[in-house]
């Protein structure tokens, strides 16, 4: 990774230079001469950029404005509310440095959901992996109609969201819903559970739907990963007497950590982060039971009006994710290197 | 050369996306929001508006509509951005949350007289110190639906509902009546039950404003109790309460599997449109022996938000649509008792249907009208839940309840 950024950095000055080419790609105004000083830092870091890179800096300005506008800002002003007085409307009024925080901390409720997330999390992402590996290496295996099984492994993750999420809350009706339907009338289950009626029953429905939907994303990236390796290593290892674990193990996993590891990585921010699934399917209940820290953020914001409190959830997950992914980065990178 | 035309280019480019308008410019327009009765509602508001926009030329509509589950979070969302619509369909208990946001342009200070005197008076219901911060588009009172063929005589007490609830779980794949202990817009059955064994949510202090929440008391607490009881110890509604909604309990009651269900007049229609062949009938909510009767009265208003640019053009609109014609269509579409005594006077409401609903209209109670109402429906609907479940008895669940809502309050 390092050798091929020093690579492009070589590219690139090697252009800048280009003396051979005689092309008089620097700007006249590079040179210090020509510029006041009181134009500014601006104009001087400006003046220090070839005409290539001041295009280039344009170009960026469209994104640039439009991640300020959307990213900065509300991050900004989140951290800001966090720390504040606010009225109804979420307009700071004065503050309260950490009350917002030592409120949440004091409240039981807010332990208990924080803990609930770890755990949705965790369940979530590891069963994702490990079941999304094994799919991908069904779907990498030679059989008549792989096209079609590949195509249908797609389907839940095509599908928006929040119909994924309403058909799922139909579909565990205890009283209209197939799933039951289906167990009654199969006999694998007789007396099946009202899903949603419970709440330890609500958390792992709520739980399956994430799976069901956040699945097929593991199974494409563990099939992509699978079908980079190249056959060679399969074929030596099978003739130095590797049996199919023995491969599995020395030749897939190896070369596919890389794609587990970010893989993992994404899905444990975008596991943490769901909002649609218990939000839709159970709405975060019975009795708040199936919470997590984004649809509490929500409620409390939105609902209950109380946006100090629910800026500093905002800050907890931002930075309980910023940690858990910094720290997951320098592991990647550091196998990487 | 080529170079610098480029740039000129882009820069032209970017300054003009980034000055383009945020909205257009030229005619009159009105934003309004529409909170969702049934799948018709669209239709309804549409044909208005194209009806309004070729009377009034030069003025257009904008009609968005929002299901009721959202409608609450949604106005705040628009509201904390500044994007308030600048009419929006609201349930008047959160008039008084908005108005303290201000962000509500009180009607009064808009409408003629003429235009408020129009109105029956258990519709006026978002007066706030004298003030009309609301024109009411809807108006409902909570009664008893029962299926004539399992229950014989409308129960009038919660010990007639109890042996009518035993006598229909009878049949088979009948359920007495339905009780709900899913979160919904609203606090469904328990207000029903408290309203109806003479219990409150808050003490009501000497100037008339909220004081402690008394949903603890021994009113409230039997009211749970009955709910509870229902549902564990004489197992007469539907299993598993806890996963069942207003909107799936009426789902069961069409389905054919509930005797008794209470809920608001919009579902005789959605009896007659789905199952037309069910034999029902309404009656005023039941309420304890001994105990006054009392059902709970709805209303929705129609908010005018003081950032609306052309509040010119929301009276012309707000005029138009309060005219006999819409509103009786508007009553008659999504099942709704008249807010107009003219409307009032029509045929269509002096039927045997309409009658229980009307007839209880003079001792219906409202919600109350706090800010914290948000609030304390969830905290409410958290302790039905423990409840219903058994994970609270009614008496620990309403206790908790109040200590919650307090604090919540800021009563200490």
């Amino acid at each position: 990774m390092h050798a091929r950024r020093s690579t492009r950095r070589g590219e690139s000055s090697e252009r800048r230079g280009a003396p051979e080419t005689g092309a008089p790609l620097s700007h006249p105004a590079r040179a210090g001469p020509h510029v006041s000083p009181g134009r500014g830092v601006i104009a001087r870091a400006a003046s220090r950029l070839t005409a290539e890179e001041r295009l280039a800096v344009l170009f960026l300005c469209p994104a640039l404005l439009l991640m300020a506008a959307f990213i900065f800002y509300p991050v900004g002003t989140t951290i800001v509310t966090a720390f504040g007085a606010t009225d109804k409307l979420g307009r700071v009024r004065g503050f309260v440095g950490w009350g917002n925080f030592r409120a949440l901390g004091a409240d039981p409720a807010f332990w208990q959901i924080f803990r609930r997330t770890f755990l949705w999390t965790a369940l979530g992402v590891t069963v994702k992996t490990s079941a999304g590996l094994a799919m991908a290496l069904l779907l990498n295996l030679p059989f008549r109609g792989r096209k079609v099984a590949r195509m249908l492994t797609v389907i839940p993750w095509a599908i928006p969201y929040p119909i994924s999420a309403i058909v799922w809350q139909w579909t565990y009706n205890s009283q209209f819903g197939l799933l039951n339907q289906f167990l009654k009338s199969t006999g694998l289950w007789p007396h099946p559970p009202a899903w949603l009626a419970e709440p330890r029953t609500a958390f792992a429905a709520n739980m399956a739907v994430d799976i069901w939907i956040g699945l097929p994303f593991f199974a494409l990236v563990f099939l992509a990963g699978l079908q980079a390796i190249s056959p060679e290593y399969y074929e030596a290892a099978a003739i130095d007497g590797a049996g199919v674990g023995a491969r599995f193990v020395s030749v897939t996993l190896p070369f596919l950590r890389p794609v587990i590891v970010m893989g993992s990585l994404l899905s444990v921010i975008w596991t943490f982060n769901d909002f649609s699934v218990p939000y839709i399917v159970t709405k975060g209940g019975p009795m708040n039971t199936t919470d997590i820290l984004v649809t509490h953020m929500y409620k409390t914001a939105f609902q209950f009006l109380d946006f100090g409190p629910a800026s500093a959830i905002a800050v907890i997950t931002f930075v309980t994710l910023l940690v858990f992914s910094l720290l997951y980065a320098r592991l990647y990178f550091r196998e990487v290197a | 050369m080529q170079r610098k035309v480029a740039l000129a280019a882009i820069a032209a480019l970017c300054i003009g996306l980034l000055a383009l308008p945020a909205r257009g410019g030229g005619a009159a327009s009105v934003r309004a929001v529409w909170m969702e009765y049934d799948a018709r509602y669209n239709t309804f508001w549409q044909q208005l508006k194209k009806e309004f926009e070729a009377a009034n030329p030069g003025v257009t509509v904008d009609n968005v509509v929002v299901p009721w589950n959202e409608g609450h979070d949604r106005l705040v969302t628009w509201i904390a951005g500044n994007q308030a619509p600048d009419i929006a369909i609201v349930g008047t208990r959160w008039i008084i949350e908005f108005n303290k946001m201000d962000v509500v342009q009180p009607a009064d200070t808009l409408l003629p007289k003429a235009f408020i005197d129009k109105f029956i008076q258990p519709a006026l219901e978002a007066r706030i110190n004298g003030r009309l911060y609301g024109v009411p588009v809807a108006l409902s009172a909570r009664s008893l639906y029962y299926r004539t063929d399992l229950v014989k005589t409308p129960p009038q007490t919660w010990q007639d509902l109890l042996a009518a609830a035993r006598e229909a779980a009878k049949s088979p794949g009948v359920y007495g009546i339905g009780v709900s202990g899913k979160k919904f817009a609203e606090l469904t059955e328990y207000v029903y039950y408290l309203y109806g064994n003479g219990g409150d949510f808050f003490v009501t202090n000497p100037d008339g404003s909220y004081g402690r929440c008394r949903v603890n008391d021994a009113a409230g607490v039997e009211a749970l109790q009955f709910m509870v009881d229902l549902a564990n110890k004489d197992k007469v509604t539907e299993p598993n309460v806890g996963e069942n909604d207003r909107g799936t309990l009426q789902d069961l009651f069409l389905a054919g599997k509930l005797a008794m269900i209470e809920t608001g007049p919009w579902f005789g229609g959605m009896i007659q449109e789905r199952a037309k062949t069910m034999p029902f009938a309404v009656a005023p909510m039941p309420h304890n022996q001994g105990k006054p009767q009392h059902t709970l009265l709805v209303t929705d208003s129609i908010i005018v938000f003081k950032s609306a640019k052309n509040k010119d053009a929301v009276v012309k609109f707000l005029e138009y649509a309060y005219r006999d014609g819409p509103r009786l269509e508007f009553d008659k579409d999504f099942g709704m008792l008249p807010t107009e005594k003219s409307v009032a006077r029509d045929a269509y409401f002096q039927t045997d249907f309409y009658r229980p609903f009307i007839q209880q209209l003079p001792t219906a109670k409202p919600w109350p009208l706090t800010a914290d109402w948000s609030k304390v429906e969830d905290v409410m609907w958290d302790a039905v839940t423990a409840a219903l479940l058994n994970t609270k008895s009614a008496k620990a669940a309403l206790d908790d309840a109040c200590k919650e809502i307090d604090t919540a309050r800021g009563i200490k």
